[in-house]
């Protein structure tokens, strides 16, 4: 298969008053036509601000971007804006976490979703009628035509998420970036949404990123998970091989915070002690030493270069889990 | 929003409204008195006294229904074409700067800072001393000069008004997620601004224009007051300012025009709220 989206020594610092911020901090990621990957991290890992920098969508004046970012063989990082727009919404996409800020409430759903297939595909009012009614088949709402006639506020959130993916789908782009798209919804409404999400993947042939901080979302909808902390990738690997031999220990302590069903109800959920490192400033070791169970002298000094072991499995960490130390 | 679903002071308010546009467009076929010519056997005839002159006359013999309905038209004119030109400069302005940030923005709101720094009656008498005076003072200045001169000072008071509304609203709109995703799917930073953020700031402009509405009536009778308003002419205003004397003896005709203001005013204002609550709310009214 083929590279559709490739980041290498991906930066993104934003100047606030304490100084330089790195949101982002040197991330080479490779994603492949048809692949789903999962960028999972806690809050303030660089997850979103990742997603949205691959797409050029940061650009205020007070964020800075270096590395390379190649989409479909055309270097955005030295494109001009123009062609940066002419790739979103026909070649890349985003669906936004909450579906409450995201749709204009002063306008109706249909307009909104023709807007795209209008402006970028230059349909006729006819035509672009027809395809939003299609695309609000493909995203299961029942009464399509009704549902283009209501405003937002007339739309429950999971049908208003739905809405976000028919509209970020209208122009068929081949990568769709998913921003947390359940986190703002109900658990059971999230179930359906991720399952819409994954099979939509299949039908269209899109690759897709899914950010999220839960672990258990992506588990069962990517080929692919890469684990950020403060910025960085920390861990790289196949869903199945990443479940299976966890490697770094921030993984683990991720995938033990996740609250259990045959946990005792009145016990304490596991929580990661600690906090992230401060983002404005630079320490000389591991981001997780901090925090780490397994912390050795060696961590506080000299920052982990990320290996990858035979099978592709990448991690970042001197001692890491499963392995002889 | 149904008529018969308004209050009962709103519903005052448009039928208010109505007879103060029934008299803009109607009032000079209306059989009435001449409003300049008085009527020598007729002066200070009090509130209801005489059939001829309904609401009576001022100290001078002027029948003040007629004046109240001639003047109608210059000071509705006078308020809707300075709060409308303003209105479209302002937030036209406010909307790309807002929008634009950056430099632009600093430029834009620094100068509706420095407008807004300058009282509207001075900068009102200043335009008009300026603009609408001859230097020969036994050549007379063409009212329509002056009308001109008047709303063009109106104008420039509510620009920075309006802009910084809109400014202010398309702030807090435009980091809204949905611009975003509106970029995201490629759309032009003309085609969000129009699509997207005009329908959201609207509502905002609408209510705070009626409101200016109120406010530019009152500014154009204090600069009639003063005496720079439209004061060989006919309007509410100069009405004020013409029987401003005359307060002992005939109270009546200072009371009349200042109802028939006071009541436009307030009826703007009310509307204007009405109008806010309305469109305001399509999001999150459950």
């Amino acid at each position: 298969m083929s590279s559709l989206l490739s980041l290498s020594n991906l930066r993104i610092t934003f100047d606030t008053p304490r100084g330089q911020l790195a949101a982002v901090r040197g991330v080479d990621l490779e994603i492949l036509a048809g692949e789903s990957l999962g960028v999972v991290g806690e809050s303030g890992s660089g997850k979103t601000v990742l997603s949205r920098a691959s797409m050029g969508l940061l650009t205020m004046s007070t964020a800075h971007r270096s590395g390379t970012v190649v989409f479909d063989g055309q270097d955005l990082s030295t494109a001009s804006r123009e062609a940066v727009r002419d790739t979103w919404g026909t070649g890349m996409a985003m669906i936004f976490q909450d579906p409450m800020t995201a749709l204009n409430p002063v306008r109706r759903i249909g307009s909104q979703l023709a807007e795209g297939l209008r402006v970028r595909l230059g349909m006729s009012k006819k035509e672009a009628k027809k395809r939003s009614i299609e695309l609000l088949q493909l995203v299961r709402i029942p009464d399509p035509e009704k549902a283009l006639r209501k405003f937002p506020n007339q739309l429950s959130g999971g049908m208003r998420q739905r809405v976000m993916i028919a509209i970020a789908l209208a122009c068929n782009p081949k990568l769709l970036f998913a921003d947390e798209p359940t986190t703002a919804l109900d658990v059971t409404v999230q179930a359906q949404i991720l399952q819409l999400l994954s099979d939509l993947r299949k039908e269209l042939h899109m690759s897709m990123v899914l950010v999220t901080h839960d672990l258990g979302v992506v588990a069962g909808h990517t080929d692919k998970i890469a684990v950020m902390y403060a910025g960085e990738v920390v861990e790289y690997a196949e869903t199945k091989e990443l479940f299976t031999n966890v490697r770094m220990p921030y993984t683990e302590a991720l995938l033990n915070s996740i609250p259990r069903l045959d946990q005792k109800s009145s016990g304490r959920m596991a929580v990661i002690e600690g906090r992230l490192p401060d983002p404005t400033q630079q320490e000389p070791g591991c981001a997780f030493a901090s925090r780490c169970p397994y912390v050795q002298e060696k961590c506080q000094v000299e920052h982990p270069e990320l290996q990858k072991a035979d099978n592709g499995h990448e991690f970042r960490c001197h001692f890491p889990l499963g392995v002889a130390r | 929003m149904k008529f018969k679903q308004l209050g009962i002071f709103s519903k005052a308010s448009v039928i208010w409204l109505c007879l103060v546009i029934f008299m803009v467009v109607f009032g000079q076929w209306i059989p009435l008195p001449q409003p300049t010519n008085f009527d020598i056997d007729a002066m200070g005839v009090g509130l209801f006294d005489s059939l001829k002159h309904p609401l009576g006359t001022d100290s001078n013999g002027y029948d003040l229904l007629s004046n109240v309905i001639l003047g109608a038209r210059p000071s509705m004119l006078i308020s809707l074409i300075s709060v409308g030109i303003g209105g479209l400069i302002g937030s036209t302005l406010g909307i790309i700067s807002a929008y634009k940030r950056g430099k632009l923005d600093y430029v834009v709101n620094t100068l509706f800072n420095i407008v807004l720094s300058v009282p509207a009656l001075v900068l009102g008498l200043a335009l008009v001393a300026v603009l609408a005076t001859n230097p020969d003072p036994n050549i007379e200045v063409p009212t329509s000069r002056r009308v001109v001169v008047i709303i063009l000072s109106l104008t420039i008071v509510i620009i920075p008004v309006l802009g910084r509304i809109a400014r202010g609203a398309t702030l807090s709109w435009s980091n809204r997620e949905f611009v975003v995703a509106a970029r995201s799917m490629g759309m032009k930073d003309s085609q969000i601004i129009m699509k997207h953020i005009v329908p959201n700031v609207l509502p905002a402009i609408y209510a705070v224009a009626f409101l200016a509405i109120g406010v530019v009536i009152v500014v154009e009778g204090s600069l009639s007051l003063l005496g720079v308003g439209i004061v060989d002419g006919v309007s509410w205003g100069s009405m004020i300012a013409r029987v401003r004397g005359d307060l002992e003896y005939a109270p009546h005709s200072m009371i009349v025009p200042v109802v028939v203001l006071a009541l436009t005013v307030i009826a703007c204002n009310q509307l204007g709220d009405v109008l806010r609550s309305q469109l305001d709310s399509r999001e999150g009214r459950l």
